[in-house]
């Protein structure tokens, strides 16, 4: 079968987790969209993996998936902290930090 | 069945790394088994002792390195393919380790605060509690922060050294973690600090995204993640040329998020803010330096033979830095903030020399930019650590009123702080002198003319605003109860005195600098 | 049209559809269910694309644990579920931002990739690669290749997640007892 509805999947699934990182305004949400960008690499990596006959794009993915959990771990902590603190994790309330 | 073949790692060779990471393990179970008094002051020690160790190691591995037959540059590839030990991978480690060391010094200060360091005391406890008053009354820290530093310096070891993509994707994460955690570790002002942390992690997370995306384009395109392949595949125009663009774009969203290239430098001044002071000096070096060395190897070396396509995007990319950088900071009310401007104006001119990509006679682009990310480096530490000794009731004062008349009420540090903004602004016998003047020279040979020339211009905006703090702190009248200069420990001022030291004499004496940067040499592939 | 290709017609279609539904829905609950579904479709493409190792390890790592985690963390921030403001403002920009990158992306992809064939039957060393003549991406040819050519990228994930575990222990964690009687008996040094 063709490798190119496999890209086109790959395009439409990063096209939607990066609007959602720019639309969603809970940081969680926000995350989970950096998630489905993720996924969208990894479907492109082992795709193009096919594609040369070669292993390392899983290899490839293998590791993003890993440094997603790690990912995860760090932010979640930084995100409870932030709303334990201040009762809001609204990505466009953060702004103490002004110009 | 077939055999399993064990991989060969060079160990000799990567052992300001493995030293490095290693002691950060050690330093994690050193917080297990210690009693927490005394904890502080062994970690410091241990710390300080395995970044000298793997200075050392760096410079015996230095020593080592073997000529490359047919190529003009020195070292090894190592580790079945995965780092380059070359002669501007040594040249990192060493500065690197260098900077690091002095940012550990400013990170183990505990006198000015009181007798605690920098970082909060029970980062759980909600800022304004009772916990968090008991804490800090109590002397309870975060002395994880010691290894979590060692992470981050281990991560920034491998980035530029990375001779495939994906272990230079790793190192990118290994070094963006610890980071993310440390900027939210402030003791002062731990609102802004925990928001400069989750800003940091949300745009590193969404810029790492773009980064692996555009690798997995370019192994598409050539079918290999290590970078003499992808220079192959460049050469012999195997793939789609849209492929290897697309690619080559959202790598370059990556790298230059992580050196605060316009437009990806939104995070950089609510980060440099919030973060603890000694953090924000650690990241202005360290993470630039590491951040431009693994940019100028991915594209020097894996995207060389595709300079007239990437070319045109840098030379848009630090015209809009600089600008960016030098006008915005005009507006800044706030010294953090405003150094923040300034590190994205110098990452500006950095991009200037990388734009050049000048590689013939004299001194090529790669070394120019090697010498100036070690000058800068220097001077940005000793102004973060200014900042860190001028402080009202409520911590540092950051807001630049506050700094009017310092020069009248405490000539030394003003004089110091005004030293490092003269570096800044590139005044002669300074080491930001020589560094621009080198920096530009090679963009000129390179052909980039008129970026030298914007250049130029921009450095004078620049100079302005750094005059513009000078100037305040010598000619306008103290404020009434203003702030005070707290003395610090040995720490402080001994990395204080360091940074002084190598800004006078890398605008004075740069030639053994110089000679090092040129002995580097090019990259290895 | 082959079995193959119906399933993956299938799982493409679910991936989009539940990806669009976590982006949209207001409820951020139900975002991380839809987070499952699209996790468990692309799964099921890696399956299509026989990398048997990354497909299980994406049940296991990302559905198995992450999603769990992403769940935890929503109940103990209790976010309002409420459909007020769950998005920002910014929704024309981003909108047109979506739109432009997937326009680039697909013809960049599709234009260097079309005709291309994936013959998902055949041994991978007719193909020329450099993996075991094993069937490609079984958990014996994967691991090979990490364990050889990639081990020290390996060796540093697991720095990675040591250091993220004491970073969370860091931010999260409360002093001990132990540590608290400690320090008062010390007088604060």
């Amino acid at each position: 079968m063709d490798a190119t509805p496999f890209l086109t999947l790959s395009a439409l699934l990063f096209t939607i987790g990066a609007v959602g990182v720019l639309v969603r305004r809970n940081a969680i949400v926000v995350f989970m969209c950096v998630e489905l960008m993720l996924n969208a690499t990894n479907l492109a990596l082992v795709t193009f993996a096919r594609v040369h006959g070669q292993l390392d794009g899983q290899v490839a993915a293998f590791f993003v998936m890993v440094v997603a959990a790690a990912e995860v771990v760090v932010g979640l902590a930084i995100i409870v902290s932030i709303f334990r603190a201040r009762r809001s994790i609204s990505v466009d309330d953060a702004s103490l930090l002004k110009y | 069945m077939n055999e399993f073949i064990a991989p060969t790692v060079e160990y000799a060779e990567l052992s300001p790394l493995l030293i490095v990471l290693g002691a950060a393990v050690v330093g994690v179970t050193l917080e297990a088994f210690l009693p927490r008094r005394g904890r502080h002051r062994i970690q410091v020690v241990f710390t300080l002792v395995a970044l000298v160790a793997a200075l050392l190691a760096t410079g015996w591995v230095a020593a080592g390195l073997d000529e490359v037959e047919g190529a003009s540059g020195r070292g090894l590839i190592a580790a079945e393919g995965a780092i380059a030990v070359d002669g501007p991978s040594v040249f990192m480690w060493g500065v690197l380790l260098v900077f690091s060391i002095i940012s550990v010094m400013l990170f183990a200060e505990r006198r000015i605060e009181g007798g605690v360091s920098a970082f909060a005391g029970q980062a759980a406890a909600l800022p304004g509690t009772e916990a968090e008053r008991e804490a800090s009354r109590q002397g309870i820290e975060h002395t994880e922060v010691f290894p979590l530093v060692l992470f981050a310096i281990g991560g920034m070891l491998l980035f530029p050294a990375s001779n495939d993509l994906l272990t230079m994707f790793i190192a990118l994460e290994v070094l963006s973690l610890p980071l993310y955690l440390l900027c939210g570790l402030a003791r002062r002002r731990r609102l802004i600090s925990q928001e400069a942390a989750m800003k940091y992690f949300l745009l590193g997370a969404f810029s790492s995204a773009f980064f692996v995306y555009g690798i997995a384009l370019v192994y598409g395109y050539a079918g290999s993640f290590t970078l003499a392949d992808i220079h192959a595949a460049v050469d012999n125009n195997t793939g789609s040329t849209n492929l290897l663009l697309a690619g080559m774009g959202l790598i370059a969203v990556g790298l230059l998020f992580k050196v605060s290239a316009a437009p990806f430098h939104a995070w950089t001044p609510d980060v440099y803010q919030g973060a603890p002071t000694p953090v924000t000096g650690f990241m202005a070096a360290c993470t630039k330096l590491a951040a431009f060395g693994a940019l100028l190897r991915v594209f020097y070396v894996a995207f060389g033979g595709a300079q007239w396509d990437w070319r045109p995007m840098i030379w848009v990319v630090a015209a809009l830095t600089m600008a960016i950088g030098a006008v915005v900071a005009l507006t800044q009310s706030d010294i953090k903030r405003m150094l923040a401007y300034s590190s994205i104006a110098h990452a500006g001119f950095l991009l200037v020399g990388f734009a050049g990509a000048y590689g013939g006679d004299g001194i090529t682009s790669l070394q120019s930019v090697l010498f100036y990310l070690a000058a800068y480096g220097f001077s940005t530490i000793g102004a973060f650590a200014v900042v860190m000794l001028v402080r009202d009731p409520g911590g540092e004062a950051t807001h630049l009123s506050r700094w009017a008349g310092l020069g009248k009420t405490s000539p030394l540090v003003a004089g110091v702080f005004a030293f490092f903004m003269l570096a800044f602004a590139g005044i002669p016998l300074t080491s930001g002198f020589t560094s621009k003047w080198t920096v530009f020279s090679a963009a000129w040979a390179g052909g980039a003319w008129p970026l030298v020339l914007l250049a130029v211009g921009m450095s004078a905006v620049a100079a302005y605003f750094y005059v513009r703090v000078i100037v305040l702190m010598f000619f306008s009248d103290p404020v009434v109860d203003g702030p005070t200069v707290s003395v610090p420990s040995l720490f402080t001022s001994s990395a204080l005195v360091v940074a002084v030291v190598a800004t006078v004499v890398l605008g004075i004496l740069p030639g053994p600098v110089l000679d090092l940067a040129q002995q580097a040499g090019a990259f290895v592939r | 049209m082959t079995p193959e290709l119906v399933v993956f017609w299938l799982l493409s279609v679910l991936t989009v559809a539940s990806a669009v539904m976590v982006v949209s829905t207001p409820h951020v609950v139900h975002a991380a269910l839809w987070l499952v579904v699209t996790l468990g479709a692309v799964a099921g493409c890696f399956l299509v694309l026989t990398a048997e190792f990354v497909a299980w390890v994406q049940v296991l790592i990302y559905v198995g644990a992450v999603v769990v985690l992403l769940l935890f963390a929503l109940m103990l921030t209790r976010s309002p579920a409420s459909t007020t403001g769950a998005t920002s403002r910014n929704r024309p920009v981003a909108a047109f931002a979506g739109f432009s990158t997937f326009g680039v992306l697909a013809v960049v992809l599709t234009s260097g990739f079309r005709g291309i064939v994936l013959d998902l039957d055949s041994q991978p060393d007719q193909l020329g690669g450099a993996a075991p003549p094993e069937r490609i991406g079984d958990t014996r040819s994967v691991g090979e290749a990490i364990f050889t050519h990639w081990v020290l990228a390996f060796e540093v994930l697991s720095v990675i997640l040591l250091a993220a575990l004491i970073g969370a222990i860091v931010v999260s964690g409360r002093v001990r007892d132990r540590d608290r009687q400690e320090a008062a008996a010390g007088g604060g040094s």
